[in-house]
């Protein structure tokens, strides 16, 4: 206990923004169990009607409660950018783990083929591979991680790399040691903080990619809350429901930030060359 | 030392404030090059639908040339759709409706100042004959042409036919046949010679097209010297451009926050009129949608009062009729069985044994969960009545699945009958004549992707192919009409109201026709001027 009042207060920054992704990631959670409206029920007589007591944050064009399908939006949004952030955290590290770890033509495949991915701009070969695939949010998903695993297999192969040849490496092989039980041991480790700390920052950077690929109608399809989805139904309202912009829009600001800023504290926690 | 860095920053500040403003710098000036809304210059936005203009080509070309001012044909349709003399001023028929004699207006010139003879006509008309094997434009599916012969001493077009056709005028004002001149020694492709009032300068497809006043004009005065078309695709840029003052006039704005808030200024004129154009869903019988009850309780289920009025906002005049109520087919005589009606609606599929029977809120038929393949493409608000369909039928356990693509690939899908309901927004009477259209309901024409068929609707079909009398043909199209709306064969939406949307102070007369072919006509004039 009061080791954590001392991290607390150690790492106040850390410490609010974790609180406040917790209730971002709680509110998502408890979507269903809030007393909200249902974000798909539609009454096509309360078409874009501006915020009020009873819509906080008005209705869309279908007559359906904007506050809720943005509280609902934080689900889909969320989920798909943590999936997408695990999935190329996971792939991009063991890839780089293992190119760094053995080198040779392990290493020449997998980095050519990541340099041929990262040789096209990202978002459009994004749009490529989601268009070739159909609008989903799945394949959203899918066809982000294909273009942005490459950075964590650069990264984890530079860091494997800086330790390949030590000594001590060398004496786990002479000493017989399994190299599945060395990477685990010794590889992973190494690389573990710094590659935790990309994937954090990235979480908010992910999350505009994939709400880009819904705006442009390759990500998640309608009628489901997804924040890119309903920035692009507010489009064509702009002028006279703006509400169906400014709420969506905000939401991904605030969480993007949020989730920006914990990133930013979580190296401080984590990078050795803070003084703590 | 903290001046200097303040006032470091603020010399970066502004550097970066002017970097940003440099960017704007070209943009005035091109504007400023640009003639402003002087009087003698019309200044028209519109959608692009072709890169080229030679009517042999592609449909869409023949358009073009009509739709811009450039090209005019033998007839025109009124806004009853019925065909009156525009080029050509008198015709006979023979008894047995195969050979038109159509005299030319005397005195009607090309735009270059060449004669509008008969034999002007028949050589255009052989040209575009002579392009359709290598082209899409098929002129012999319009008039199955025996022979055509010119004889300029009487100014009398003669055309002989294979079949015996109803109303061949109609067919003639096609904007497929606009006169053209082929001995004008221009492109055309770019740069078309035509009759109408305007006389193309310059041309481009994605850009604009820059015309001036065809000094030639046999029907009365061209009040513009200019005229200038802007092509902008998108609804929206469209109205914000017309708001913004960069062009006079614009061409349905399909975008029905934007059309409302152009009507509520009175700054703007905005005029739209039911068109010929059906807004309908496509109903595949060959799917889960073969099933009688389950197609009637879907059509039941659907506000469509509420959905073209709040959600589309008046952009369609609600129907429940293939052909548009404001043609001359009986629309009133029509009754309509499937009326929106949800409690009966959710009755007929209870007794139908299409029920939710493991409780997971999606009804079944023969065990399977019901699910709706539901395609459109973004044009003229057809997606929004997909997303609210999708909404409605969603209430009553029926989930639909909206898959929104592209024109082509929406076709494609629906070629290959790879869906259960298809946005359309289709013409319902271009040539005149709704034969075309009913096409795609009747069982043994390449045209019905459907898979409808109904043996009364054949016969009729096939009577109405050989009939000639109008008032014989009209019964027919209207019992055909009551059988397609008995069969809950289409899931109709209404009746596209085309708009033209113009600044008052700049432009008077910009009125939108039944037939989509007229956009600019002599009849748009500078503001304050008179007629």
């Amino acid at each position: 206990m009061v080791k954590i009042a001392a991290f607390i207060k150690a790492n106040k920054q850390f410490t609010f923004f974790s609180l406040l992704a917790a209730a971002v990631i709680a509110v998502a959670w408890l979507a269903p169990l809030l007393p909200i409206q249902d974000p798909y029920a539609a009454v096509m007589r309360d078409s874009l009607q501006a915020p009020s007591a009873e819509h906080w944050f008005g209705t869309d064009k279908l007559g359906r409660d904007v506050f809720s399908r943005v509280i609902f939006g934080a689900r889909t949004s969320l989920s798909a950018t943590l999936t997408l952030v695990f999935c190329i955290f996971l792939l991009g590290s063991v890839l780089g783990v293992l190119a760094g770890y053995f080198g040779k033509l392990v290493d020449t495949v997998i980095m050519r083929v990541a340099d041929m991915m990262i040789s096209f701009p990202g978002m459009i070969l994004a749009i490529a591979i989601a268009g070739i695939l159909g609008a989903s949010i799945t394949n959203a998903v899918i066809a982000i991680t294909m273009v942005s695993w490459t950075k964590y297999a650069r990264l984890s192969r530079s860091l494997v790399l800086k330790i390949r040849h030590k000594d001590y490496v060398a004496a786990a092989t002479v000493t017989g040691s399994r190299t599945l039980y060395i990477l685990r041991r010794y590889m992973l480790p190494n690389a573990l903080p710094t590659l935790v700390i990309t994937a954090a920052t990235d979480i908010g950077g992910m999350m505009l990619e994939l709400a880009g690929l819904s705006f442009l109608g390759f990500g998640a399809l309608a009628p489901t809350p997804e924040w890119g989805l309903m920035l692009n139904e507010g489009r064509s309202c702009l002028e006279n429901a703006p509400w169906m912009m400014i709420f969506p829009g905000l939401a991904i600001f605030l969480v993007v930030v949020i989730f920006n800023l914990l990133g930013d504290s979580l190296r401080d926690v984590l990078d050795p060359r803070t003084d703590n | 030392m903290k001046k200097l860095t303040k006032l470091l920053a603020l010399g970066l500040l502004m550097l970066t404030a002017l970097g940003a403003l440099s960017g704007c710098g070209s943009e005035t000036d091109q504007k400023a090059e640009t003639p402003g809304a002087a009087s003698d210059t019309l200044r028209f936005g519109c959608f692009s639908y072709s890169d080229v203009l030679d009517p042999g080509q592609m449909i869409n070309s023949g358009w073009a040339v009509s739709r811009y001012g450039v090209g005019e044909c033998l007839f025109r349709f009124d806004d009853e759709m019925n065909a009156i003399p525009w080029l050509a001023d008198s015709y006979t028929v023979s008894d047995d409706h195969k050979t038109w004699t159509i005299h030319m207006r005397d005195g009607v010139k090309f735009s270059n100042g060449n004669a509008v003879t008969a034999q002007a006509v028949v050589d255009e008309f052989q040209r575009i004959y002579d392009m359709e094997e290598e082209n899409s434009v098929k002129p012999s599916k319009f008039i199955d042409m025996v022979s055509m012969t010119a004889d300029n001493e009487a100014g009398t077009v003669t055309i002989v036919t294979n079949t015996a056709y109803p109303d061949l005028t109609k067919v003639l004002s096609y904007p497929s046949f606009v006169i053209l001149d082929v001995n004008a020694g221009t492109d055309f492709a770019t740069q078309p010679v035509g009759t109408g009032p305007y006389a193309i300068t310059s041309f481009d497809g994605k850009i604009s097209c820059i015309l001036v006043r065809n000094e030639n004009y046999w029907n009365g005065e061209v009040p513009y010297a200019n005229l200038q078309i802007a092509f902008i695709n998108d609804s929206t840029t469209k109205a914000l451009s017309l708001q913004n003052g960069d062009v006079d006039m614009v061409e349905n704005i399909t975008t029905t926050n934007d059309l409302a808030k152009l009507k509520e200024d009175d700054k703007y004129y905005v005029t739209s009129t039911p068109g010929m154009r059906c807004g309908f869903a496509y109903i595949n019988q060959a799917g889960v949608l073969g099933n009688d009850e389950l197609r009637e309780a879907v059509l039941m289920a659907l506000d469509n009062t509420t959905m073209t009025e709040i959600t589309l906002g008046g952009l369609y005049t609600e129907g429940f009729s293939v052909l548009p109520s404001s043609l001359d087919y009986n629309y009133a005589q029509l009754t309509n069985p499937f009326a929106y009606d949800l409690d009966a609606a959710v009755q007929k599929l209870d007794a139908a044994g299409i029920v939710d029977t493991d409780g997971d809120g999606v009804r079944e038929i023969d065990g399977q969960n019901i699910e709706l393949n539901y395609i459109t493409y973004d044009n003229r608000g057809l997606s929004h009545y997909a997303e609210a369909i999708q909404l409605q039928l969603g209430e009553i356990g029926i989930p639909v699945k909206v898959a929104s693509s592209d024109a082509d690939t929406e076709w494609n899908l629906m070629v290959a009958g790879q869906y259960d309901l298809c946005s359309s927004n289709w013409t319902t009477v271009g040539t005149g004549d709704p034969t075309e259209f009913l096409a795609n309901w009747y069982s043994k024409s390449a045209a019905n992707y459907c898979n409808y068929a109904n043996a009364e609707f054949d016969t009729l079909y096939e009577q109405m192919l050989i009939e000639l009398d109008e008032n014989v043909r009209k019964d027919l199209i209207t019992k055909m009409q009551q059988i397609l709306i008995d069969d809950a064969a289409v899931l109709v939406h209404g009746y596209y109201n085309s708009n033209m949307c113009s600044i008052k102070a700049n432009v008077t007369g910009a009125e939108i026709g039944t037939a989509d072919y007229y956009w600019i006509t002599n009849q748009m004039r500078p503001a304050g001027t008179n007629n």
